[in-house]
């Protein structure tokens, strides 16, 4: 098979991971050696689907023995198969990255033979990759469940990034789409993982630093393949951070590739919309200071498709609002619809030179469009309309654009907190 | 009054100097482009001096901040044609308010620099991922980019350090700019050079056109959003979106 084949291939079977960032780590080259990895990411290039492209994103192999129901390389579907060589692999990886197509590697692969035997030929390429090919870019290698730990240790030493994929958000269907994987299988790495980089840390302070995935673990989330709510999935991932200190929870909208009486079916179209509201939830839940249960409860269990979160629960604490701009703490104003981080930080740095006015506000081009309705400028409100949710709803919702084009939000936007 | 200086930061520099010293206030201080000039606007011609600018630029750094200086170099990079004259009236402002004049943004002037400042900030970072080397026979790693902003001198220690086992150009063609690396340093040129384009090695280009076609995913299409991020003016030279 020509490598462009087998390159098509195995990049086609690894898209729908949805991850693609290459940030958090700061491994750096040595001399006559290739590459290092940037603390705050870099994308190289975007695909026809508006997504980025950072990492070479690839599995080894998509020959796999299991049955997964979701997945399109599921043992018992008939699609091309191949493998790379680890050779095939190092030479790809490092070929791309001279030429500054690339950030680094996403190494996955489907479960070959078992999970241990394909663990191992994941590490003998990383391990080739690092030390015969000196290659010091970014690595983000997938743990397969259910391979030992020792494995997913070794794996740890090499990458910079670990991450092992629920996929399901919930035990009643992982047994039914999944039947093969259990919850066990998942967490324990998960946990094991979040030990060992504990550990690499403390033991810094004694010898030399030992890097174990310093970018951190992270995993994925399938949105719209059960009939979990969008509150289940948002407790599930305010857990992962808190429990296992993961980096990032990815979510990806269920694309329908096979057709099962326990699926969507073929002709559903991915659920876009829902998987941006539950990104725009997960960053409130890491940068903005908001709990999952302020923003769902059992009575609320999915969000609004009109309103973004940050709306959504303004409406439903309007106690807390208007805020006057010149003395609202930072982490309020952050609260503020339509006031990000950077617009925030922006307002509570000028305000220290000299007091703002609404047009101050207009000048420095915060977005007053939604935020007009919850603030105060020297005591003055501009919204116009009662600060009451039977009057702003209609009005917030006719704002959202029906042309909006949703993707993941990228770090770049989020600017400050990539660095 | 115009001044009108030689273009370089070091000239605009010295051209806030004499406004200072002559306790002038120049309405615009320009770089020698040819520019539309009222009847009777007097011009005075800037010589740039080293230790004249060289004043200027410790006063910001100690009246202000490091970062003061920072962002008006990179807002010079822009080459906006105001850019001279706003580097002035921010100089003036931070004068009176110090250091917090990088937050003082609700004034247009300051505003006007951050804005530039961010525009540069933000195409470096672009560049730092969209630039493409194409290796030629002769192993010289070659990349030709057109910038709005002139910040090939931005983007080249980055490329030093991680492609530094390489021979590498980085070629601003717009400007004819060159950062030319040899495994050792970056030197920079500002003349033409001529570079045998069609002597590169393909395979490796056919296979990241094959990635870059087979990792996107035909249920989401989204070429709005891909041209948010990657703006068309930038395609030409990139290797994924040629079509041959």
């Amino acid at each position: 098979m020509e490598l462009l084949d087998k390159l098509q291939i195995l990049a086609d079977s690894a898209k729908y991971d949805v991850s693609c960032s290459s940030s958090g780590s700061s491994r750096s080259n040595k001399k006559g050696q290739l590459g290092n990895a940037a603390p705050a990411g870099i994308c190289h290039s975007w695909a026809d689907d508006g997504r980025c492209i950072s990492l070479l994103k690839i599995l080894f192999t998509n020959c796999c023995v299991y049955d997964c129901k979701y997945c399109v390389n599921r043992v018992t579907n008939d699609v091309p198969r191949a493998a790379f060589t680890p050779e095939e692999l190092c030479e790809i990886t490092v070929e791309f990255y001279r030429r500054n197509y690339i950030e680094g590697l996403f190494l996955s692969s489907a479960v070959i033979k078992s999970p241990d035997y394909t663990m191992e030929l994941i590490i003998t390429a990383l391990k080739k990759l690092r030390q015969e090919y000196k290659f010091n870019g970014y690595i983000h290698v997938k743990s397969i469940p259910g391979a030992d730990l020792r494995l997913v240790y070794q794996a740890g030493l090499l990458a910079d990034r670990m991450s092992i994929n629920i996929e399901l958000p919930s035990l009643q269907g992982l047994k039914l789409l999944a039947p093969q994987k259990n919850a066990e299988s998942i967490i324990k790495p998960m946990a094991f993982v979040k030990d060992q980089i504990q550990g690499a840390n403390e033991l810094t302070i004694y010898r030399k630093k030992q890097l174990f995935i310093p970018a951190g673990q992270t995993t994925q989330l399938i949105v719209g393949a059960t009939q979990d709510s969008d509150l289940t999935i948002l407790k599930l991932t305010s857990e992962l951070y808190r429990r296992y200190q993961l980096k990032r929870v990815y979510y990806s909208a269920y694309v329908p590739v096979n057709d099962d009486s326990n699926l969507p079916s073929l002709n559903t179209s991915p659920p876009l919309l829902r998987e941006h509201r539950i990104y725009q939830a997960d960053w409130l839940l890491r940068f903005y200071g908001f709990e999952a249960r302020e923003l769902l409860d059992e009575g609320h269990a999915n969000f609004d498709t009109k309103l973004d979160p940050k709306c959504d629960w303004a409406l439903r604490n309007l106690g807390c609002f208007p805020v006057e701009i010149n003395r609202a703490p930072m982490e309020m104003l952050m609260r503020v619809p339509g006031i990000g981080y950077q617009m925030a930080q922006r307002i509570v740095r000028a305000r220290r030179v000299a007091a703002l006015s609404y047009d101050d506000l207009k000048k420095m081009r915060v977005v007053l469009k939604r935020a007009r309705y919850f603030i105060t400028c020297k005591g003055v409100y501009y919204g116009g309309v009662n600060i009451d949710s039977e009057d702003l709803y209609p009005v917030l919702a006719a704002q959202e654009d029906p042309k909006n084009v949703y993707g993941q939000i990228s770090m770049f936007e989020m600017g400050s907190f990539a660095k | 009054m115009i001044y009108m200086t030689d273009g370089s930061f070091e000239g605009i520099l010295t051209a806030v100097f004499e406004a200072f010293r002559r306790k002038e206030c120049p309405e615009k201080i320009a770089s020698q482009e040819p520019c539309q000039l009222t009847l009777g606007t007097e011009i005075r011609e800037i010589e740039t001096d080293r230790e004249k600018s060289d004043r200027v630029y410790k006063a910001i750094v100690e009246k202000m901040s490091r970062e003061a200086i920072e962002i008006l170099y990179r807002a010079y990079l822009s080459e906006h044609p105001d850019v001279g004259t706003k580097i002035y009236d921010y100089i003036k402002i931070g004068l009176k308010i110090g250091g917090r004049i990088i937050y003082y943004l609700q004034d247009p002037d300051v505003l006007w620099i951050h804005d530039r400042n961010q525009k540069v900030l933000k195409e470096v970072h672009l560049f730092l991922g969209i630039l493409r080397f194409r290796k030629l026979r002769n192993g010289i790693y070659y990349a030709r980019y057109e910038p709005d902003n002139n910040i090939t001198t931005l983007i080249s220690g980055h490329f030093e350090e991680r492609l530094s086992n390489q021979p590498w150009i980085i070629h601003d063609a717009g400007r004819d700019i060159y950062a030319l690396y040899n495994t050792n340093e970056t030197v920079f040129l500002h003349e033409h050079i001529p570079i045998p384009k069609n002597e590169a090695d393909k395979k490796f280009e056919v296979l990241w056109k094959g990635y870059f076609q087979s990792t996107a995913i035909e249920n989401r299409l989204n070429p709005n959003l891909q041209r948010r991020f990657m703006p068309r003016r930038y395609w030409k030279n990139l290797i994924e979106k040629q079509n041959n």
